[in-house]
């Protein structure tokens, strides 16, 4: 059995050996941290204690922990579900319907959207910076002093949905270049026959194109909502969670508390509730894909 | 400041004892021991020193202290590990260095406020001997040795002392009808000069007042920690309980309420990044009236334009509720740290001594103005023709100081966070003082916050 499996398992090992250090480690040693009061500094970090469910119970009676739950899942929907995942698949059915008819304003969109996304996210989020900024933003010192209109105080009047525009601009790419990929797998005599039978575009879409997408589409989902969950860069540029708490999500309440007050333990207790919602998520979106297809 | 000591012992002594993986390795002597006489001492080997620096002002004397050091004891090597990022980025970075024991520098230079947190942390070697050894050492007056003390042992070497200024626009103020040298004798007056700025001159930001998290140190010490004080309260008691909900808190939470109820500071305070970046920009091109700030912004607007800044810039101690004498908020400024990791502590004392020289010390605060830490320095010439610096220095003596405290970092989350709430609208005054003795009692424990 083993020597029939040998050669599967010599190929799968390094890959499980690097999984193992670079994921399931850093899991385990904030699992273990999370029972613990390390801190970078003070008496806790000489002198870290085994404290149990301290921290949790903690987190569980912390308000701004479900400030920043509701945050999360506000930042998720609207910016991974609503907007990368619906912009991308609109755009990847533009872009491959232009591709048909070999319209080149279709490649001009593809490399517009390809290039926000080979952004460093960093500067992706200085680039929104530079858009929203009251003082000195383009969007107020170009766009509407143009239409003769006094600035707007964009991030502190529209905290949440400033964010999210921004992280749509900036991870679109990904799920178009994915539904692209797709869309060129559906063979093209199912559409031929639908429309021998007479089926609209809209039937061919809902009947024929949606259900063959639907286990890439499970995928890009799962993937763009646990990276849209653990994302911050983009937001710790642009509002570095305020005002108030008000974009704060549980990847940026992990590092503020880990790197600003320097709570490990606590950091690592956030770490670790998040990593089980990113299972959660990932149970849940498998299990839809594995329904349907 | 000794409150914390009924608790455990420092592990300093047990930390200097870990073997550090890492750490640069001793290098060989270039010449043979004992051939340059100035050599008595016996220092030899390599030390890193770490340093960050946005500005560019200390490398050329942190250059200058390295080349003294290594040619004053021929086959020491003085590494000098410049980082070219603001201290927030510095501080994480430097303590994760400290914590794992990988790539640990042995010299050090970060502000006084973490003296508490970094020693009881063990990261830190205590300079006690080294100071009792030191000549100068009868230069530094007892309070800024006071403020390097933490438990009984000298921590850190000051240098250059931060004091902080109400700074105001004379030309904004006069086009709001105020005259040019005004001068709040309480606190309203300050609410009531920006309300006339925001009413007669729609061109300017009339006031900033640093709230959040994203205001960093500033929400603590420019703005919440001076608020309390000038409503007759504390944020920490002599023996060392912060206060959680007290009557001056709840006042200085409802002057937030009112100062961004009024539209009077900019709610971008909140959101920027670096806001204090934009803050010190406008005062000093004028397109903000009112901050209370570090005095070292100040040197900042002389440089680019000393004549304008000396006719527009006022500068003014902190007002009180009532009238009462008015204060500043003082502090170590950037101390020079050894870790307790270093393997090499004389040699990196031979280079905190050699920068902490009195010239040293008059010339870069002339650059960088700060009060200077060694009385010495303030008689340099140089120094002394500056009517700025003599006025810092002065104002160091109606100064009040926040204790070392090792829980700090939390306790200035709890500030960011009860300031912003309060700022952004999200919570009454009295709302958020409650929460913000709930947050200190989670934090650091219910046993050090009370209530007044």
């Amino acid at each position: 059995m083993l020597a029939r499996n040998s050669t599967y398992i010599a190929g799968v090992t390094p890959a499980a050996l690097l999984l193992a250090l670079f994921f399931v480690g850093p899991a385990l040693w904030a699992l273990y941290s999370s029972l613990t009061n390390l801190a970078l500094v003070g008496i806790d970090a000489a002198n870290p204690r085994f404290v149990g469910l301290d921290n949790y119970t903690r987190l569980f009676a912390d308000p701004d922990f479900w400030t920043v739950i509701r945050n999360s899942v506000v930042f998720v929907v609207g910016s991974a579900v609503i907007g990368q995942f619906g912009l991308g698949l609109g755009l990847a059915l533009l872009i491959d319907h232009a591709e048909h008819r070999r319209w080149w304003l279709g490649t001009l969109a593809y490399g517009a959207v390809l290039l926000a996304w080979v952004n460093p996210t960093l500067i992706a989020g200085f680039l929104w910076v530079a858009m929203y900024d009251f003082f000195f933003g383009s969007l107020n010192h170009v766009v509407l002093s143009s239409f003769g209109l006094s600035p707007v105080d964009w991030i502190g009047s529209f905290p949440m949905p400033a964010v999210i525009v921004a992280n749509i601009w900036r991870g679109t790419a990904f799920t178009m270049i994915i539904f692209l990929g797709a869309l060129k797998t559906i063979p093209p005599d199912i559409y031929e026959a639908a429309r021998i039978d007479g089926a609209n575009a809209w039937r061919r879409f809902w009947d024929h194109t949606l259900p063959s997408l639907r286990p890439i589409a499970a995928l890009a989902l799962l993937s763009i909502t646990m990276s849209t969950f653990g994302t911050f860069i983009v937001i710790q540029t642009l509002t570095n969670g305020g005002p108030g708490n008000a974009t704060e999500v549980i990847a940026l309440f992990a590092f503020h508390t880990a790197f600003k007050s320097f709570s490990i333990g606590y950091g690592s207790a956030i770490a670790v509730v998040m990593l089980a919602l990113n299972f959660a998520f990932a149970i849940a979106y498998l299990r839809w894909s594995r329904a349907r297809a | 400041m000794s409150t914390y000591s009924r608790r455990k012992f420092l592990k300093v002594a047990a930390a200097a004892g870990i073997v550090v993986a890492c750490a640069p390795a001793a290098q060989p002597s270039a010449s043979p021991p004992g051939a340059s006489p100035s050599q008595a001492k016996g220092l030899t080997g390599t030390i890193t020193v770490s340093y960050p620096d946005e500005l560019g002002v200390k490398p050329k004397y942190v250059d200058q202290a390295a080349q003294a050091v290594q040619s004053k004891n021929s086959g020491t090597t003085v590494k000098v590990d410049l980082q070219k990022i603001s201290d927030d980025l510095y501080y994480p970075k430097l303590l994760l260095a400290l914590q794992s024991g990988a790539d640990v520098p042995d010299v050090f230079h970060f502000g006084g406020d973490s003296i508490g947190e970094l020693a009881d942390a063990g990261y830190i070697e205590p300079l006690d001997s080294y100071v009792g050894a030191w000549p100068d050492w009868s230069q530094y007056p007892a309070s800024i040795k006071q403020g390097a003390t933490y438990k009984g042992h000298v921590w850190a070497i000051p240098y250059g002392m931060d004091t902080r200024w109400l700074y105001f626009r004379r030309d904004d103020l006069q086009k709001a009808g105020l005259p040019a040298d005004w001068m709040p004798t309480k606190l309203d007056d300050v609410v009531t000069a920006a309300a006339a700025v925001k009413s007669k001159v729609s061109s300017v930001v009339p006031y900033a007042l640093y709230a959040g998290a994203a205001a960093s140190d500033g929400a603590r010490d420019h703005a919440f920690v001076p608020l309390v004080w000038a409503y007759g309260g504390d944020v920490v008691t002599s023996d060392g309980k912060w206060v959680g909900n007290s009557p001056a808190i709840r006042k200085a939470l409802a002057y937030y309420q009112k100062v961004y109820g009024q539209g009077l500071s900019p709610k971008e305070i909140l959101t920027t990044t670096k806001p204090w970046t934009a803050m010190r920009a406008k005062l000093g091109d004028g397109s903000l009236a009112l901050l209370f700030e570090g005095g070292w912004v100040y040197g900042g607007w002389a440089s680019k334009d000393q004549a304008g800044t000396q006719k527009n810039v006022g500068y003014l101690l902190h007002p009180t509720e009532n009238g009462g004498p008015s204060f500043t908020i003082g502090g170590l400024g950037t101390c020079w740290y050894i870790t307790a990791k270093s393997k090499n502590k004389d040699l990196a004392w031979e280079f905190i001594k050699t920068w902490n020289n009195k010239d040293t010390v008059a010339k870069i605060n002339i650059e960088d103005p700060h009060p200077v830490a060694r009385s010495d320095s303030a008689d340099v010439p140089e120094f002394k023709a500056q009517q700025y610096l003599v006025d810092s220095t002065k104002s160091l003596e109606k100064a009040k100081f926040l204790p070392p405290d090792p829980n700090l970092s939390k306790i200035t989350t709890a500030i960011q966070k009860a300031t912003g709430r309060v700022a952004n609208g999200d919570s009454t005054a009295d709302d958020a003082a409650k929460q913000y003795s709930a947050d200190l009692k989670q934090a650091i424990g219910a046993d050090k916050v009370i209530e007044q």
